[in-house]
């Protein structure tokens, strides 16, 4: 060994120790860690949810959108109404009357991890972010195909807007690019929204299953659903009462049209062929016909 | 030719495969819904369906309208006997049918027909009112959809004191074995096995419900009652059922129409008394001791001094703690476990967390009640896998003391600080939206020391005016603390922000939320749901809640699509 190969080795070995120390071994850290390899979600625990609309209003304040009012009186009218999305309301929160009392709701795009919307999308404006947002890009021709494809009826369309577009929650991807946390995420007073990696909220969920069983019940919503998705929820009743389809199935929706769509080129080009082929036998007979009497 | 044979055969095949690929697309089939079933008002009558036997039903179940034909029968000077069996004892075996047939479909369904339908063509013969010898006239299509259930019915002991004190009045003396018999499996004899001794009273249960793990000696007799069919249903039904006709008679000529029911409803009401109702109610005695001294030999722990008596009108039965036989607990279970006890050690029958039978168990449902969980809800269950528990903890039970259990002193607040123990804190973690909230400190300490006295257990357990602090500064560890005599504030362990390192770490903000609200929940309290009960509005309230925006992507966007459509 040379010298120069052996200040190697020694370099190395001191940058790993001196890395080392820096990327502690244990907690994944949220911000500072962040990987582009990992889909980012928010796990949202339903029994923590006390319906107090602060989400919907940072929502509205970091999207530039009208700022609803949330004041007490204000929010019990609101939140009689079960509500969609809107064009102007990213996140809503919805209110279920069950037999272990209210449970509010939060609810915005479930970010799936293989987006109906992102695949129906003619002009790739909507797209699944290789770190799990699924965001709008201003290409949008309107068509509404994504609202179409979409499970959880979430992206909605500018009706009143004279060039309208998509609109939906794109999980704050620019705050998320400057290491922030999503708006809602940020000012939920009682911590319902968790945000991190999907496999740590994941975990997390399955946690807080594991430590009260009697609480939870055991099954988390997004998990497995439409091929997983990275907004996860959980629930102390079954998810069909609080408004959460159980119909969904765990194929992803994109799947159900690949088939068919490659089926598409194929028939493009055999069709003619077929309709040729047809062509030529029954004008063949014709002609023997034709022989045959004169 | 041979080319348009290929030609026409290709283009066959491909259009063929072209619609079969389409149909498969679209011919997802939508799942069959299984058919409503509708519950039935009992009414006295009875669901003939036997699933068990038949599996799915050729032909709709039949709803026997038990008490038309009890009336009609009596009518014709008949009983019980017209239908159901008799042993030799002269006693009514509520089957059907009468005669002894295999189990199987055919032999059911023989029996089933010979039996009502003979009946019904000799009373027919007898030019009598009868009922239907046609198969839809039993077996209606509309009977399909339907359900009838009885709700159980339950013997408690209330019930019990009162068959005590009747059939003492009809016998002249106390004697249990009217109904109490327990089964000597050593008796070769069968017909010999049946005995009663005093002092031996047990819960039916114990030997008649069958598929529960039970003790060898037990598994022994409840084969033997499963070999004879006699599940608690069809056991209750024999015993109750025969008394109850026996002296119905009686009680009828006194004109008491309600002693000794036999119809169906009258029993199986639906309707059951709580642990309160039933407190007054005096338990059977059965020579137990009021105050047992549990003291295991060989434990490391000193003994508990039990209060039997109070305890046992705790629960509605015996058998909520006596689970497997009306016996000591250290019957089956020993410091290491042994087969009668399942393998269970007596630490683990004690101490089990979500044992129905345990101390521990029991006590931690209790502490699910409303006025208990407020607190408990967050403070994690202790049991024997609890590491370092308080010395207090234990000793409360294990006081090693015979005969002895004294009630401590109901908890006061007089002795609290003025100076440490503030009246009213102030917190202002939202101060920007709001006038900051005025926790009532002292008020909610008086009101848990009146919550803890007002319960027997609580006053039992919660010897020092500390354990009541530990209810929302949880996670304080005593021996840190014994010098300070604070315990440690929410902001000592809970960020104002959130921790990037871990953001599932509660912060601040929704410590305050999470405790106040989860405790306001748990014990069901009307006050302080609102937002506005504890967060005054604030004047010139800001209007922004978060710091940064996303219009950097909402901007481009509009830029961009202006630069698409407004090229100029």
């Amino acid at each position: 060994m040379d010298r120069r190969n052996f200040l190697k080795i020694i370099g190395s070995g001191v940058a790993g120790a001196a890395t080392g120390n820096l990327l502690r071994p244990g907690r994944a850290s949220a911000s500072e860690g962040r990987s582009a390899k990992e889909l980012y979600g928010i796990l949202v625990d339903t029994t923590r949810c006390i319906g107090c609309r602060r989400c919907e209003k940072a929502c509205a304040e970091v999207n530039g959108l009208s700022v609803p009012d949330i004041s007490e009186s204000k929010n019990e009218s609101v939140l009689k109404n079960m509500r969609k999305t809107s064009d102007t309301e990213y996140t809503i929160i919805n209110s279920y009357k069950t037999d272990k009392g209210t449970i509010f709701v939060p609810k915005r795009c479930m970010h799936c991890n293989q987006p109906g919307c992102a695949a129906a999308c003619l002009v790739k404006a909507m797209k699944k972010r290789p770190t799990g947002q699924v965001t709008w890009d201003s290409n949008c021709i309107g068509c509404r195909l994504c609202m179409i494809s979409c499970p959880f009826d979430i992206p909605k369309f500018e009706y009143s807007k004279a060039m309208p577009r998509i609109q939906k929650c794109n999980l704050c991807y620019d705050r998320y690019n400057k290491g922030e946390l999503p708006g809602c995420v940020e000012v939920c007073p009682t911590q319902a929204l968790m945000f991190g990696s999907r496999r740590q909220i994941l975990e997390e969920g399955k946690r807080r299953i594991a430590v009260n069983p009697d609480k939870y019940v055991d099954h988390i919503y997004g998990e497995y659903e439409v091929g997983g998705t990275s907004h996860l929820y959980l629930s102390s009743v079954p998810f069909e009462q609080i408004g959460f389809r159980k119909d969904l199935g765990t194929r992803p929706y994109p799947e159900y049209s690949t088939g068919f769509l490659y089926a598409v080129p194929f028939i493009f080009v055999l069709w003619p062929i077929a309709m040729l082929g047809i062509n030529r036998a029954t004008k063949g007979n014709g002609k023997g016909k034709e022989e045959h009497h004169g | 030719m041979n080319r348009k044979l290929i030609f026409t055969g290709v283009s066959i095949i491909y259009i063929i495969l072209l619609i079969y690929g389409l149909t498969t697309v679209y011919s997802v089939g939508n799942p069959v819904l299984p058919k409503k079933v509708e519950g039935l008002k009992p009414e006295n009558k009875i669901s003939i369906a036997h699933t068990e036997i038949f599996g799915k039903l050729e032909r709709p179940q039949v709803i026997f309208n038990h008490k038309k034909h009890e009336e009609s029968l009596k009518k014709d000077n008949e009983g019980c006997n017209t239908c159901h069996p008799v042993n030799k004892e002269d006693v009514i075996l509520f089957d059907f049918p009468k005669k002894d047939t295999k189990k199987d479909k055919t032999s059911v369904m023989n029996a089933y027909h010979d039996e009502c339908m003979d009946c019904h063509k000799k009373k027919a013969r007898e030019n009598k009112k009868t009922g239907p010898v046609v198969c839809a006239d039993c077996h209606g299509k509309e009977l399909s959809s339907v359900k009838i259930q009885y709700p159980v019915f339950e013997f408690n002991f209330e019930y019990h004191e009162k068959h005590v004190k009747k059939l003492k009045e009809k016998i002249g003396k106390d004697d249990c074995g009217q109904c109490h018999h327990s089964y000597d499996i050593n008796e070769e004899d069968e017909s010999l096995a049946l005995v009663y001794e005093k002092g031996t009273e047990e819960s039916c249960y114990y030997c008649h419900e069958f598929g529960k793990k039970r003790g060898p000696e037990l598994t022994a007799i409840t084969k033997v009652a499963e070999k004879k069919g006699l599940t608690i249903r069809k056991a209750s039904h024999q015993q109750c059922l025969n008394c109850h006709l026996k002296y119905q008679q009686e009680y009828l000529k006194k004109g008491e129409k309600d002693a000794c029911p036999t119809e169906c409803v009258k029993c199986h009401t639906g309707k059951y008394k709580t642990v309160a109702e039933l407190e007054k109610v005096p338990r059977p005695d059965r020579d137990q001791k009021d105050k047992p001294f549990i003291n295991i030999e060989n434990s490391k722990m000193k003994g508990v001094t039990f209060d039997h008596k109070s305890h046992e009108t705790y629960s509605k039965t015996c058998r909520s703690c006596h689970h497997e036989t009306l016996n000591a607990c250290n019957t089956c279970h020993n410091l290491t476990g042994k087969p009668e006890g399942n393998g269970i050690n007596v630490a683990n029958a004690y101490h089990h967390m979500f044992s129905e039978h345990s101390c521990s168990g029991c006590h931690n449902k209790k502490k699910e009640e409303k006025k208990c969980a407020g607190c408990h809800h967050t403070i994690p269950a202790m049991d024997v896998e609890t590491m370092n528990p308080k010395k207090e903890s234990c000793a409360a039970c294990h006081s090693g003391k015979k005969d002895q259990l004294a009630m401590p002193k109901p908890l006061s607040t007089a002795g609290l600080d003025q100076q440490k123990v503030k009246k009213v804190v102030e917190i202002k973690v939202l101060e920007k939206e709001f006038e900051p909230s005025k926790f009532p400190h002292r008020d909610i300490i008086d009101k848990l020391v009146k919550v803890s006295n007002d319960s027997k257990m609580a006053t039992y357990f919660h010897r020092n005016i500390q354990t009541l602090c530990d209810g929302c500064h949880h996670r304080s560890i005593s021996e840190a603390e014994a010098q300070k005599d604070t315990p440690p504030n929410c902001k000592n362990c809970h960020m104002t922000s959130y921790d990037r390192q871990n953001l599932n770490k509660t912060r601040l903000l929704s410590a305050y939320h999470r405790q106040c609200l989860g405790c306001h929940e748990k014990m069901e309290l009307e006050k302080g749901r609102k937002c506005t009960e504890c967060h005054k509005e604030k004047k010139g309230r800001p209007t922004e809640i978060t710091q940064m925006k996303n219009q950097n992507v909402v901007k481009q966007n509009t830029e961009t699509i202006i630069n698409v459509w407004r090229p100029e």
